[in-house]
This record gives structure tokens, sequence and C-alpha cells, in this order.
């Protein structure tokens, strides 16, 4: 649901004599907003190719299921038909995965979710192919689905490697710990869709030497490259993926159960194949965000210190393990949230199910816990008779207080300072001023709303989320910086998924070398990796990279005249296309120091290395830490339930503002998901059958949805370990809001509200 | 859309099939047209039509485009009735001078959706679409609307709305809705609808209420909660007798709840008690739907008669 687009309209449009922003700290446009605001920009989706075939998917429309047998002949024998595959053509590895290889490109004796692909077809038209793909003749033995997570400890194996993907036990402290205050809730957080705006889509072009290339928006492309030729049987070197416009990554955004039959197509019809998805089939197949249990109970000393967290965490990942690994340590790891908490047992399991997979969605694990350790922060305070803002200050961690994994937070963490900004800004004014009719209430305009049945409610939430991959792994990334006839190229795999990094490294080459003119290449699996496009990896360990190979850049720019003049390059400096010396006896431009020559330089970004978590869930997993403070304030009709959030105010710790439009775009794209997680967003099954799998069954927040967002506060402290000292910023305004969000509907009903999203039976108040 | 160069000589071009489109300037010729190509489907604004078509649920060997035909566009007046072209916009509705004729109907058009909806989607598609979410249909139930078919060789017949959307009465072959005829009320009328959140949305429940100050008379239609709007008889003509028509047609407040769940209680009963005597509690769910509509009816009468 991204809306990159806008990032860059925002900027300020400068006076026609000032020179165009550029550099680190300014509001740099985007250089493909222009043509995403026009329509004009190219995705996946508008290729096209001389000959092209296209694609189509058999999925099952049975969550589990046996297959008996699969008949492929009337499908082939249909006029236009030119390829049908199954497991059966599959010449490499039959198996794939993200985290860990357990998902079958094509389904061969079972079927673990609705949805799963079976076959693919390559027709010379897409009703061709679809209806070829409806002609395979599947039978299969209907077996009952396992979609209760809390019965996949006890029912049989869904998959050869049994049903639990994970168990942490987290530890710390003193178990027999007891506080004088106990409160205890159970809660349950819904299934987001990532949703981008553009379904996946893709063409495959085989290659003269038998090997093919793949034009998709992927995020993550040489992890993608890899996979594929794992499945084809080929070398790596001879697949290639070439990354297209990317229409929206909030999450690993493309489902490969339609990738990997693309290539296999192509090779195996030895003509261009395309497949565009239909919007069901793009919620049918991609990953979600885990459908969370939690169960909770606080212990508190009378003034309201806490004293000991137990928790018990049950992630349902669906039929196929995915991420869901990484996403149990961050909700084990987070569960008590930015606060110190001496005493922690948190058990946490990431289970099978047959329900829609789950995987990467921003924020995952970190944003299940934060609803729910803020929900019984509110149920602390109301207890205590404390100001729920004031129970959480008493509580915020800081540099140097420890998390419940035995890691020592090093990193900047103002969360006192972030939570105080947004406690003390002014509260939005009651419209008691404009004409009665002219209010937004909720259920919108020309809807239901009545003012005398309006509560207003006030809550607010503090989150965090871990930057980088955790638990060991190897977060690297290379890029190359090239310098000719004055324009700077950056060459670096690092996919624009709209965050921005096209934009950053263009700012990042100018600081350095002080070229205007720079340009980023399109990205393909020949250019060395830089690692997917996830938890603000890019702007860190891709952005470092860049940075150095500038640097080194600038080296070899400036080492002959230094020389010269018998001085360091340190005491060289260049702004606006001039190199001048400390004591300005030195003055030249860069063209001139240039003198024709071309300079290339090549860097890594490898941040310090992490450990995974061990039985215990001690260990120090994360490479960094930021941290977000959201108040929300609602408008709840109390009588129908329907809930308006009508403003969001957030302080974060973003380290450093190195563009301020796009970070202003991200948070409130950020902020705008959690309202989605929060109240509406919620992909519906019903034993195992995924129900309106559509845009107009699952509602994404429309622009009236949208609250208005104030960033009351960007508390730059620097994180010495980053590169440039920032954090990511778009993740962590996700995990806050939906908890803000139900606070303020909790504050305003006096309901428990334990369930996003947020259903408007759980905001009625009845009996009055 | 020009032609792309993309990577490696890949163009973001594509053929589109050809299709065979009328564009009929009058009522009579769309029917002639429809009599003529039997597989023809008929499309005015497409919002439900082009979303199964891009789909590819649908693929309609011919099309009848409505939108030319000026006749069914606008509205005229008839013996204290209003003449609506079935092909009057969600936008026209919504306007302030169709309002001031029929304002429960112009609500439900303002409610109808985002405006590119709005623009697009026509009167006569709400009714032949017959989508239980429909917004205009309990507005027209409520309304008693008739409509008038057109049929081939210029032929008219009548039918009630309602009897088309309980399926009483069936379009036939060829048939197009041409006109909705809607008696003027010249009294407040009210539509309201509860979605889930503040942008537009499907109706989870709606009312449509009429007051007829002329019969003395308050008709109701509640929409969404089941294939077709439902009308509470019994709670219409219990609360008319409360409001004094004459007094500025006041009524006591409490009547006002009483109502409301009157009409919830109708249009959700509770199951039929077993053979022992116990009723089941309906599901929580439905008792929220319940409540809802309670609030609505209650509000919907309480601004009527304000």
């Amino acid at each position: 649901m991204s809306n990159e687009a806008a990032t860059a309209t925002t900027a300020e449009a400068a006076p026609a004599p000032e020179p165009l922003p550029h550099g680190l700290g300014a509001s740099l446009p985007s250089t493909d907003a222009g043509a995403k605001t026009e329509g004009t920009f190219p995705y996946a989706a508008d290729l096209w190719a001389e000959g092209l075939l296209w694609a189509a998917v058999l999925r099952s429309p049975h969550p589990r299921a046996r297959i008996l047998s699969i008949d492929t002949s009337h499908a082939r024998e249909m006029q236009g038909v030119r390829a049908v595959v199954t497991h059966e053509d599959i010449p490499g590895e039959a198996v794939h995965g993200r985290g860990t290889a357990d998902r079958p490109v094509f389904a061969s004796e079972v079927v673990r979710h609705h949805g799963e692909a079976i076959a693919a077809v390559a027709a010379d038209h897409p009703d061709t192919a679809r209806m070829a793909a409806a002609a395979v003749i599947v039978e299969y033995e209907v077996l009952d689905p396992v979609t209760d997570p809390e019965q996949a400890f006890d029912s049989e194996p869904l998959h050869p490697d049994g049903n639990l993907i994970r168990h942490i036990p987290l530890r710390h402290g003193d178990p027999d710990a007891l506080g004088e205050i106990v409160v205890e809730g159970l809660y349950r957080i819904g299934r987001q869709d990532p949703a981008p705006i553009g379904a996946e889509a893709g063409l495959a072009v085989p290659r003269p030497d038998g090997g093919v290339e793949l034009y998709i928006a992927s995020t993550d492309p040489h992890t993608d490259r890899d996979r594929a030729a794992a499945v084809y049987g080929l070398e790596p070197e001879r697949v290639k993926v070439v990354v297209t416009g990317v229409p929206g990554a909030s999450a690993d955004r493309e489902d490969q159960g339609f990738q990997l039959p693309l290539g296999l197509l192509a090779l195996k019809t030895g003509c261009p194949v395309k497949l565009t998805a239909t919007r069901e089939e793009s919620f049918l197949g991609h990953v979600h965000r885990h459908p969370t249990l939690l169960r909770y109970r606080h212990h508190a000393d009378a003034e309201g210190n806490l004293v000991k967290v137990e928790a018990q965490i049950l992630l349902d990942a669906g039929a196929y393990a995915d991420t869901s690994s990484e996403a149990l340590a961050a909700a084990v790891s987070f569960a008590c949230g930015p606060y110190v908490v001496p005493n922690a047992f948190i058990e946490g399991w990431a289970v099978r199910t047959n329900n829609p997979p789950s995987g990467h969605v921003r924020g995952e694990g970190a944003m299940q816990v934060c609803a729910a350790y803020e929900a019984q922060m509110d149920k602390l305070a109301k207890k205590l008779g404390l100001d729920p803002a004031e129970l959480r200050l008493r509580n915020v961690m800081a540099t140097g207080d420890i998390l419940p994994t035995g890691q020592t937070v090093t990193c900047p963490a103002p969360v006192a300072e972030l939570l105080e900004a947004v406690r003390d800004h002014p509260l939005p004014a009651l419209p008691k001023d404009t004409p009665e009719d002219e209010w937004l209430l909720p259920g919108g305009p020309e809807g239901a709303g009545e003012p005398g049945a309006v509560r207003r409610g006030v809550g607010y939430s503090i989150g965090m989320v871990h930057m980088l991959g955790a638990e060991g792994a190897d977060e690297v990334s290379t890029a190359t910086v090239k310098v000719q006839d004055g324009v700077a190229t950056v060459l670096c795999a690092a996919v624009e998924t709209g965050q921005g990094f096209t934009t950053l490294a263009r700012q990042i080459v100018q600081e350095t070398l002080g070229i205007d003119e720079v340009h980023v290449a399109p990205v393909d699996t020949d250019q060395p990796s830089a690692g997917a496009g996830c938890r603000g990896r890019h702007t860190w360990v891709s952005g470092g990279a860049v940075e150095r190979a500038a640097k080194m850049v600038r080296t070899q720019l400036l080492q002959p005249l230094a020389h010269k003049f018998g001085m360091s390059t340190e005491l060289l400096q260049i702004t606006d296309g001039k190199i001048t010396s400390y004591d300005g006896v030195l003055s030249t431009t860069v063209t001139e120091a240039m003198d024709g020559k071309e300079l290339w330089a090549t860097a890594q970004c490898r941040p310090h290395p992490t450990e995974p978590l061990n039985e215990t869930g001690q260990g120090d997993a994360f490479v960094g830490l930021a941290f977000c403070a959201i108040r929300a304030v609602v408008d709840v009709d109390i009588e129908i339930g329907s809930v308006r959030v009508v403003e969001l105010a957030l302080a974060q710790d973003v380290g450093r503002v190195l563009n301020p439009a796009q970070l202003v775009a991200r948070v409130e794209a950020g902020v705008t998901q959690g309202v989605g997680i929060a109240l509406t967003e919620n992909l519906r099954t019903a034993r195992g059958l995924v129900r309106h799998p559509d845009l107009t069954g699952y509602s994404l927040p429309t622009a009236l949805d949208a609250p208005d967002i104030r960033i009351v506060k960007l508390v730059e402290e620097r994180d010495v370990v980053a590169p440039f000292g920032a954090k990511s910023v778009s993740a962590v305004p996700v995990v806050t809001s939906p908890a803000a969000i139900a606070s303020a509907v909790r504050a305003a009903t006096g309901r428990p509200v334990n369930r996003l999203p947020i259903r408007p039976q759980a905001a009625v108040v009845t009996g009055q | 859309m020009g032609q792309r160069e993309g990577a490696a000589g890949l163009t973001t071009h594509a053929p589109q099939a050809a299709q065979a489109v009328t564009l009929p300037a009058s009522l009579d010729e769309a029917v002639a047209a429809l009599a003529a190509m039997p597989a023809a489907v008929p499309v005015a604004g497409g919002t439900d039509l082009m979303a199964a078509v891009n789909s590819g649920q649908l693929r309609p060997a011919a099309l009848v485009g409505l939108g030319r035909i000026s006749e069914i566009r606008g509205w005229q007046y008839q013996d204290g009735h209003a003449l609506l072209g079935a092909g009057l916009t969600h936008a026209r509705m919504g306007r302030p001078d169709f309002a001031a004729l029929i304002p429960a109907l112009a609500a439900a058009a303002r409610a109808a959706g985002p405006p590119h909806i709005r623009n697009a989607g026509t009167l006569g598609g709400n009714i032949a679409s017959a989508a239980p979410t429909g917004d205009a249909l309990p507005v027209l139930a409520a309304l008693e609307a008739t409509l008038i078919i057109a049929g081939t060789n210029g032929t008219r017949r009548e039918i009630p709305v309602s009897h088309l959307l309980a399926g009483m009465e069936l379009l036939r072959a060829g048939e197009l809705v041409g006109y909705v005829r809607v008696p003027l009320l010249h009294a407040p009328q009210v539509f309201l609808k509860a979605t889930g959140r503040t942008g537009p949305g499907r109706a989870v429940a709606s009312v449509a209420l009429v007051l007829d100050p002329a019969r003395r008379g308050v008709r109701c239609a509640v929409g969404a909660i089941a294939p077709m709007p439902l009308r509470p008889l019994d709670a219409e003509q219990w609360v008319a007798q409360l409001i004094d028509w004459d007094n500025n047609r006041a009524i006591v407040p409490e009547a006002l709840t009483a109502f409301g769940e009157y009409v919830a209680a109708a249009c959700i009963p509770d199951p039929a008690p077993a053979e022992d005597g116990t009723v089941e509690q309906l599901p929580p769910a439905v008792l929220h739907l319940r409540r809802t509509v309670a609030a609505l009816a209650r509000r919907a009468l309480g601004r009527a008669l304000s």
C-alpha cells in the first residue's frame, strides 16, 4: 500500500533562482515521481515482447487435500496451449523457501493452503491460458484443515518438517518475582495483507545459452535468482533477474509460486512468457502478516514499576515456514516493549496451519506484541488509577538498559523524550466552531454519525523495532560509484521499491563528491548483491556502501592534487563542484581535476555481527533499534461502534534526517498502514478458505480514513554505528500506531478492546 | 497510449482484441439492438460490469452502450411524481436541485461510493445489478417506486420496484429499465448508512425513511442486511399513529427508541422457540447488526421529525 510516488511531489518547489536541493538533509525529489504520477512509469505488468505467450497458474481450491491424480491431457490438447507444467516437470530442486526450503514449487501429493500452485500453463492468449489451467483435472481427497493454531500442536503433521516451526522459551531474571498488582489479558491480531497497489506480474525471456531472464518486480533479486536457478537445475550465472518498476512493497512482495513457473514455462517453450496476477491470485499467493494470539500477565509494584512480564505468543505461520522464525524472534525479544522489565518469561511458538501463508510484512512480530503490551499498560494504569502516559514514563527504557534477551541497548533510546513530546502536544480542538453538518463524524460524510452518540478518546503507545536482519544474518551490500565527464553513476543492486533509495544514493554522492548530476543504474543480478530491501537495511548497508565507494573515488580524485600541494586529502574540500583547500590557496573545479579521466570504486558495507538467540532466548541478536511514540485521538460512535481516527501525533527516533520530504512521506505511509491494521484490514478465512480476496472485501484505508498525522518531534540523536547516524523510519510507525488507536478506543468506550482490527461490536457501549 | 521502449527491446504496447459495441441514441434503438443481438449485454456506467470483464469473469460477445441515450439521463415531472431516467448518474442525483425534490435518494447517491464511481454509476444500473448493498434500493423501496420497462416495438410496462427486487417479476430478454417513477412527497426524507469505515464503503446496514404527510404515513426500508430491502410495515403503521401530524409532527422521544427496536426486531427476528420453549440466543455479530439497525432507524425517524 505504499504510496511512494507522492514522496517527491511534497518536496518544496524551490523558487527559480535558488539552486535545486542537493546533498544529505535536503528534500531532493525522486526522479521517477513525475512518471509515476502521470502513469507513464513502466511496471512489470506493462512489459511486452514480440511473440510472447501468456501464463496462468492453477491453484488449489481447498486448504488441505491429498492429490490423487493430475490429468493435464485435456489442457494440453486445447488449441493455442503451448505447455503445461506440473511437479513432474521441475528439473532441479522441488522445494524452495525464504528461510527454510519447505515449499514445493507445485504441490504434488498434498495441498496445504487455499491457492497453492499445482500446475501452470503457457498459451497464446491469456484467456486460453486461464481456460487451459481450469481444464487440468485434479482429483482431490479433501482433508479436514487445521486452521486453529492452538490445535496445530496436537494435530497430525501437516508437513514432513512437523507443525512446530520454532519455539523460543525466553527466560530472564527471577521466575519467583511477584508484583503487588497483577493484570492479565488475551489478545488477538488479525491477518494483514501487504496489498501492494500493483499485483504480481512478470516476463520470462529464454536466452540462447539455455538460460532465462526474469523481468520481475523483485525486492531481493539475487536470492530470487539463486532460488530460481536451483529449481530450474541451472547454474546461477545462467539465470538473470532484471528488476522492473516495483509497484509498492511493504513486505516480501513477490509470490514465488508465480515467479518460478514463469521461467519454467519460458525454458520449456523457448518463447517469452508473461503472467499478470489477478488481485484474487495476489491475495492467495503472497505472504501476510502473522495472525497472532497473545496471553500476557504483567506484575507491578504499588508505584507502577514493572516487576515481571509473563507472556505466551503464538504465531500462525500458515502452511510454510517462510520468515516465521525471524518474526518470532522479534515478537519474543520485544514482548515487553521499550520498558525496563527486570524479570521476563516469554514463550513463543510459530506453528504450521492450513491458513494462508505468513511472512515478512514490515514490523513483523514487533507490531503484534506492541498491541498486546500496550493494552496491558492501559490495564495496569486503570488498576493503579494512574494516568496512562505517567505509568509508561515510570517504566521506559533508555540507552544502557537491558532487553529481556540480555542485550544491552547501546544505540540512542530517547523513549521518555518521545513520549513526553506527544503527551505535551496540544490536543486537537473539538469542531464546535464549525456548523454541525460539516463535522466529519465516525461513519464519514453522508454516514449515520450523530454528535450525541460520539465519544472522544485519547490513547498512547510506544513501540520499537530492530533494524537489519537479526540473529547472525549476514547483512552485506556492495555498491560501485563511477565518475566521468562530470557525471556520477551509482551501480548498486538495492531495489527502489518507493522507499527512496535511488534518491538517497544521489544525495550521498552529491554530498561526498560535490557532483550534482548523479544517475542510479537499473538493477539486475549482473551486479553484486545488495540483499533484500527490508527493515531499513538499504539506507544502512547499501547507503553505507555507496558512501564508501564515493569516498574512495574522492580520494582518487584528490590524491594527485594533495600530493602536488603537499597536503593530505582531508585538508581539501569539495563544495558545489569546486575543490578548495583549508587555507584557500588552492581552488579548482572537479571537472579540471578529473582531467578527462574515468574514476571507479567499489565498496562493501557490513554492519557488526549479531548472534542467534540461545535456548533461553538470550543473545545479542540485533544490530540496532528504532523507537516511536504515538498519541491517538479517536471519535467513536458508541451506538454503532464506528471509529474515526481524528489525529495521530507522533514522535520518532530517526538518528538523522537525510531527506525531510521523503521521511515525512514514509512516516505518513507507515502510520496509515497501522490505521488499516487497527480498524479494517483483516484477510478473513472460513475453515482455511480465503473470503473476499478483493479490494472491496479487504478495506484499505482511504484518504478519509487517514487521520491528521502530526509529526511532533524527530529526535536526531545520531546512532554512531550506522552510516550517517540515520535509523530506519518506515517500520516503527506501523508497529506503534495500531496500539495507540486501540488505547484511544479503550479510553473512549471503557471497553477492553483486545482484538485487532477493532470490530464495531467491541467499540459499542450498551446498557446506558 | 504511446509505446515505450523498455529493457532488452521490450515494449509496453499490447494489442487489444476488437469487440462489437453498439451505441444507440434512443431507448427504442437500444431495445432493438438487444433484440438483434441476444448475446449482447447492456452497459451503462459499467462500475460492476467492467470490473467483471477486467477480472476475466465475464466475456460479453457484444456490448450495447446506454451512455448516449439522452432521454434517460435526466428527469421530468409527471402528475405529482418525478419520472427519473435510468441513466441518471449518482453524481447528478447528489446535486442540490435533485436533493430538494427527493432528499433520501440524493443522500443515498452521495453515499454510494468514491467520486469516480458516482460519476459513472447510474440509477438503472443500481436496480439492474440489484446488489444487496445497492444504496438507492432501500430508498426506492421506501418510496414505493415504479419501474417503467422498455420492450420491443416501443412497448412499455410498469412493475413496482419491490416486485423486481423480490424476483416476483423479472426483466424479459431484450428489455431495459427505462425510467423510475417516484412520488414527490414534499416532506423530510432520510437515508442513513453504517459502513465499516470513514471512507466510502459498502453498507453493513442502511435505513431509508420517508414521511408522507398527505397520507399521514411513515415508510421505511432497511437495506444491505438481506438480499433485498426489507419493509417493517407494522412498525411503520404503529409509529405513524404516534406522530402528531397537525402539531409540527411532534412525537415523544421514547417512541423513537421503541420504533428503532421495533424495526430491528422485525428485520432481524429472534429464532423461533424450540419445542421445549427455549429460544436460541442470536450470535454476537447478528445482535450487533440488530443494534445497528435499531440505532439507524431511531436516528432516521428523529431526523425526519426534527
